[in-house]
């Protein structure tokens, strides 16, 4: 295990689940863990440990990772992903990934497993942690989340001290909902659109990178004349940065072209 | 929908089975048959709530193909899958008159409910008389106890406590589960209850068990309570439905299912605006 201070990569929207040429965030993230061989477990549990989802994930990872999932629904069956001591096997990880789906639901679930308390530890660890949709406003202490109806605001695990609000640019309305949680108390925090990724050292927001040409993040704080919008560029990950070298293998998906850029499968419940 | 009104105890009707129904015997509708019975609608409202095994396509698929030609008016409400769902959860829940759960894993379920506020708005669905329906963990979320494997090895857990006692079920299929249960009573960790055989239904008036069904020969159930340390073990015969009239035992005789068949469709009974899953 490398000695790694506490990371989080929250993702407005992007990565493996979304975009089809999705390399570009989850190869930033996996850069963070600094091993040639990462060990990567997937949380699926926001969409109800889809299948369909946890085959994508292997898809994406197996290749370059050790690949695991834990999956909370299907321990009985013995197809559970990770069947020893789930605790003791997400402490031991480089990265783990929380899918996007329902965060109500999955803050639920985790918490009747007691994995709330274990992803705390693993973050104290050193674990990266990471995820879209549902996968970054779990981390926070507030979230707006507009899964289902009228846009409400969700208690996090907290461990970041600021609110979060995901596909900024994707629905409309969302940026006014957020805004208006914001002035009614909810505490500031941070939007991200859809390919940008709020990439945390402990509880600071130390960069912010994107897989889309102009995407951007924004801070979004209480003000005495009413709520302040910062908008907050971030860096492209794509050709045109030479700075960032994700990982040797990454170089295939780093040539995408503008017309690849904004494909995405459709096929996943991810909004939040 | 009018607002519902509290129903007296004994109206307040639970169908509790040990495992069957669509999503466990998809030849065999005697017991879903049985819950259409249970309701005093011509076609009722039936919801189908798959929470406990994340919402699986494979139980959705399943509930559709059995209940979608049944004079009823099935929907499934998903709480993994809410983007179209544009009314509270609590409202869904209260026009029904059917809420059947489907079975998996007994600890999420009760933990997204609650985190949905859905285990209140069942409690207040049930006092209003709508019917609750559920299998496996969909069973046992009503007692004050069952056995889970949520988290692999089977162990008890509380549940919802509208019903008295524990319930365990499976009690032929999963041999594994009904020793756990067994040693939980003899202790006294789990108050005394019954063991239900796949195939098996309590139906519940109230919080009295009024009568024991069953979709296959040979399925059982037992009764079974700690005296004094010891274990009192008391057999269960269910009535085997499907063997005689069937209107005796409160299913749709064959006349009757025909003539709403044909009811429906010259009603043309189908899309209400939820904007939920519908078959």
């Amino acid at each position: 295990m490398h000695a790694r201070p506490p990371q989080i990569v929250a993702l407005g929207g992007g990565g493996f689940s979304m975009e089809r040429e999705g390399s570009l965030l989850d190869d930033f993230v996996l850069s963070l863990t600094g091993c040639a061989r990462p060990r990567v477990c997937f949380l699926p549990t926001a969409s109800g440990d889809a299948d369909h989802y946890v085959v994508r994930f292997y898809r994406r990872f197996s290749p370059g990772c050790d690949a695991s999932h834990v999956s909370l629904f299907r321990r009985d069956q013995g197809v559970g992903g990770v069947e020893e001591d789930v605790a003791a096997h997400l402490l031991g990880q480089d990265l783990i990934y929380v899918g996007g789906g329902n965060v109500v639901s999955m803050l639920g679930a985790w918490q009747a497993h007691g994995l709330d308390e274990v992803l705390r530890k693993a973050w104290r660890k050193g674990v990266v942690l990471c995820g879209p949709s549902a996968g970054s406003l779990c981390w926070f202490e507030e979230a707006l989340s507009a899964f289902h109806g009228a846009p409400r605001g969700v208690r996090g695990l907290g461990l970041l001290p600021y609110s979060n609000c995901v596909h900024y640019d994707a629905e409309p309305g969302r940026r006014a909902e957020y805004a208006r949680f914001v002035g009614d108390g909810m505490v500031g925090g941070f939007a991200a659109e859809d390919g940008v990724a709020l990439h945390f050292t402990r509880r600071r927001l130390v960069g912010i990178v994107s897989s889309r040409r102009g995407a951007r993040a924004y801070h979004v704080r209480a003000t005495a004349d009413g709520v302040a919008e910062t908008p907050l560029p971030a860096r492209y990950l794509g050709e045109e940065d030479g700075s960032v070298d994700a990982r040797e293998d990454a170089a295939p998906a780093r040539a995408s072209t503008p017309r690849r850029r904004r494909r995405r499968a459709a096929a996943l419940p991810l909004a939040v | 929908m009018s607002e519902r009104r509290a129903v007296p105890l004994d109206e307040r009707v639970i169908l509790a089975m040990g495992g069957g129904g669509f999503t466990m015997e998809p030849s065999n509708p005697l017991l879903d048959d049985f819950v259409l019975g249970l309701s005093d609608a011509d076609a009722p409202r039936i919801l189908f709530l798959p929470t406990a095994s994340g919402d699986q396509t494979a139980q959705i698929t399943a509930f559709q193909a059995r209940f979608g030609d049944r004079l009823c008016q099935p929907e499934y409400l998903s709480l993994f899958r809410l983007r179209d769902l544009r009314r509270p959860l609590a409202e869904l829940v209260l026009e029904q008159d059917i809420v059947y759960v489907g079975g998996g894993s007994m600890r999420n379920l009760l933990a997204i409910w609650r985190a949905h506020e859905l285990d209140e708005a069942l409690v207040r669905a049930w006092e209003r008389g709508v019917v609750l329906v559920g299998l496996s963990a969909g069973a046992m979320c009503w007692f004050a106890a069952g056995v889970t494997r949520s988290s692999g090895p089977p162990e008890p857990i509380e549940g919802l406590a509208l019903l008295p006692g524990s319930l365990t079920v499976h009690a032929d299929g999963e041999p594994e589960r009904l020793p756990v249960w067994l040693t939980g009573v003899r202790a006294g960790e789990l108050p005394g209850g019954w063991a239900l055989d796949d195939g098996v239904g309590l139906l519940f008036r109230g919080r009295a068990l009024e009568r024991a069904v069953s979709s296959r020969p040979g399925a059982g159930a037992q009764r079974v309570d700690a005296i004094a340390g010891e274990l009192v073990r008391k057999r269960i015969e269910p009535e085997l439905l499907g063997d005689r009239p069937a209107a005796a035992l409160g299913a749709i005789d064959d006349s009757i299912a025909e003539l709403r068949r044909v009811r429906r469709i010259q009603r043309g009974i189908g899309g209400r605006e939820s904007g939920i899953g519908r078959p």
